[in-house]
């Protein structure tokens, strides 16, 4: 669905029923370049099974229109308002890589908008290498191989995907190259706030990490994990791309955190 | 470069895909040989039948040793996904349906496979869509047969029987400008060759039972979603777009965007036509793509030197192969083909019709037969075969002369190549001579 959001139209998957905001819901927010279709294999299931979903694409980011956001901070400002432009209260809000950062700017801005927060390949910073910048700068498409290239894990690289006949790599590259990815990576190596953020967080969390990540090393996601007080899990075998590469496991546990979240209240 | 793996081009044939099971630990693909897959429970099914979760339901639509080879050619070919079909015509017949519906027309190229122009002249204007054709690289009337209506532009990037080269950039560019993607039959010269994604296409199609298998023993189709094209700016394309009944009104551009072609061919063309690959067909096919481009350099030396042999030869009145360099296409064929343009070669042999025909059957090593693309020599004498019905002239509008040989040439050792059509040659003067 569209929906308009400091007037800009703004793309959300809903996980292809139509939203409904009496339902609980869960946000997922795409890492740097990607969009809503990361999280292809999660947001149908939660769309099916008694909860709404939104999945929106960032500003200039694939189908929603705008300008790209600078920093995190104001990425985490915009999700705010996009959810109220969506009319919902609260949400589980799930990010991936740079959108966990997103959502930890949003818990610090706007709290009362959360329910739980999830992070997946991720850590409370994610450092970027100067010369991936440099190569988004001058082109996403280059700069997409590079990060695709450490970005998936061993299996992925041999052409392993979950879904039959289809090749995670390509498709990335295609998504990136035509997305801000060079100021997503900017807005990911510029930010600082993510452990004094942590200190703030009062609702649920959990960490859901790849032990064959190269972008956000397990080590920074455990450390992360501590100052956070979060549930952690570590999936084995996969990289980065977790929702892609290991979309029922990481399905899985999103579903165990949320759904005893919202069996409880 | 449109990439799907990191791993070079002889790696990816031979691994791309798969990594040996966690059960058995089998280095080779297994063969899946099953129709169907035991859910995990009710809501495990449910899930799989709503595209909530990718996995196998029913062999018509996927199966792990076919989805093994697909992803493998989507790998070599820089493809989003492949779907694998029966055979190359259903992998066509596939795309056509998937991008055209009643009352949409496309463009061809007049230079393509016998069956292929059967197909749109006949069997898709039986559906309601209609083709125009026109010579392939001539710009100007593709920009002239363009209509708001006009779903795809479709051309071989080597045409068979005449072995024209498509010039994939230029086409591309006039079918982009207009919002049309570009489909390439792209048979004759495999991905170790030719990837024609890197050059602009969108799609590309394969019959896997020639190069690609090699061994001859296994029919089957492949078509690659190149993942570029943009359904949502075409414009042309509300059956990507807009919502799909079938799927709880599902729109595969927004949920799957690079892949979307790919994923409803997969909904809606294998669930309703079915033209699915054997399991053990695609573990056939798999065996060749292991050795895929060593045989094709072999392939290309030998139709290299026999061409070079056929040239000297007295009773051979003329040859063609896509970059000798006295053809047209040279250029073109050394820009889009720079380790060479397949192997398939023609000739013509004095006695017309009677010569050729005495050359075909005179040889023991090369095979008469209607297939190309297999490891071994084949010939085909389409004078008396698979043209035999036409007119001198619709064979000449065709491309196709009455003293035309077509060879597929295989990777023998040349020298037995050579001396079996020295045989022939003689035979071929021999016919000649008594007519």
């Amino acid at each position: 669905m569209y929906v308009e959001v400091r007037g800009q139209k703004t793309y959300a998957a809903t996980g292809g029923k139509e939203f409904d905001n009496s339902l609980p819901c869960v946000m997922f927010v795409h890492g740097s370049g990607l969009d809503h279709r990361s999280w292809a294999l999660q947001t149908r299931w939660f769309a099916y099974n008694g909860y709404s979903v939104l999945a929106p694409d960032l500003p200039g980011h694939s189908l929603s229109a705008g300008e790209p956001l600078e920093s995190i901070e104001e990425m985490g400002a915009w999700l705010a308002d996009f959810i109220r432009a969506a009319n919902v209260s609260r949400v589980h809000a799930v990010g991936h890589s740079q959108g966990f950062l997103d959502v930890l700017e949003l818990a610090q801005q706007a709290p009362e908008l959360l329910k739980s927060i999830t992070g997946v390949g991720t850590a409370g910073a994610i450092p970027v290498n100067p010369a991936l910048i440099d190569a988004a700068k001058n082109s996403a498409g280059d700069a997409a191989e590079m990060l695709l290239m450490w970005g998936f894990g061993p299996d992925a690289q041999y052409g392993i995907s979950a879904v039959p006949g289809m090749q995670p790599i390509a498709i990335g590259r295609q998504i990136m190259a035509r997305n801000p990815l060079y100021e997503d990576l900017v807005a990911c190596a510029n930010y600082e706030n993510g452990s004094a953020v942590a200190k703030s967080i009062e609702v649920p969390s959990q960490l859901i990490l790849a032990r064959k990540d190269r972008l956000t090393p397990i080590k920074a996601g455990m450390a992360f994990a501590e100052e956070l007080n979060a549930r952690v899990t570590i999936i084995e075998r996969y990289g980065h791309m977790l929702p892609i590469e290991a979309p029922r496991q990481t399905l899985q546990k999103l579903r165990e955190l949320i759904s005893t979240l919202e069996q409880a209240a | 470069m449109s990439r799907s793996s990191y791993l070079k081009p002889d790696t990816v044939a031979l691994h791309a895909g798969y990594v040996p099971e966690s059960d058995h630990g089998s280095r080779a693909v297994p063969v899946y040989q099953t129709t169907s897959y035991v859910f995990e429970s009710v809501s495990d099914g449910s899930s799989l039948f709503n595209v909530e979760q990718g996995g196998h339901i029913y062999s018509r639509i996927t199966n792990p040793t076919v989805a093994v080879l697909e992803q493998r050619i989507a790998a070599l070919e820089g493809g989003s996904g492949t779907i694998c079909t029966a055979s190359g015509m259903s992998a066509l017949f596939t795309v056509f349906i998937t991008l055209c519906s009643a009352g949409d027309h496309m463009i061809s190229a007049t230079q393509i496979y016998g069956s292929t122009a059967t197909l749109l002249k006949h069997t898709i204007k039986r559906l309601g869509i209609e083709c125009t054709f026109i010579p392939i690289n001539d710009e100007q009337a593709l920009r002239d047969a363009i209509q708001p209506n006009t779903k795809m532009v479709f051309c071989e990037s080597i045409g068979n029987p005449g072995l024209e080269i498509a010039n994939i950039p230029g086409i591309s560019e006039i079918a982009h400008e207009n919002g049309i993607p570009l489909v390439v039959d792209a048979t004759f010269a495999t991905p170790s060759l030719c990837r024609p994604i890197d050059h602009g296409a969108d799609v590309v199609v394969h019959s896997v039972t020639k190069w690609m298998g090699g061994h001859g023993v296994a029919i089957g189709g492949a078509i690659v979603d190149g993942g570029r094209f943009d359904w949502e700016q075409s414009g042309r394309f509300p059956e990507l777009t807009e919502p799909y009944a079938p799927f709880h009104g599902i729109k595969f551009w927004e949920e799957f965007g690079p892949s979307a072609l790919a994923m409803k061919m997969r909904a809606e063309s294998m669930r309703d036509v079915g033209a699915a690959m054997s399991p053990h067909n695609a573990f056939l096919i798999l065996q060749g793509i292991e050795t895929l481009s060593l045989r094709m350099k072999q392939h290309v030396a030998n139709a290299k030197a026999l061409l070079g042999w056929l040239q000297q030869q007295k009773a051979v009145t003329w040859t063609n192969y896509p970059d000798m360099e006295s053809n047209p296409s040279h250029a073109l064929a050394e820009s889009l083909f720079p380790d060479g343009a397949g192997s398939m070669l023609c000739f013509g042999v004095v006695g017309g019709r009677a010569g050729g025909a005495a050359f075909i059957d005179s040889l023991q090593l090369a095979s008469n037969l209607a297939n190309v693309g297999d490891s071994r020599t084949l010939v085909l004498h389409p004078g008396s075969t698979t043209h035999s019905r036409l007119t001198i002239e619709d064979m000449q509008a065709a491309g196709i002369s009455e003293d035309m040989i077509r060879v597929s040439v295989g990777i023998e050792d040349i020298a037995d190549i050579k001396a079996d059509f020295g045989k022939g040659l003689k035979a071929a003067e021999r016919a000649a001579g008594e007519s």
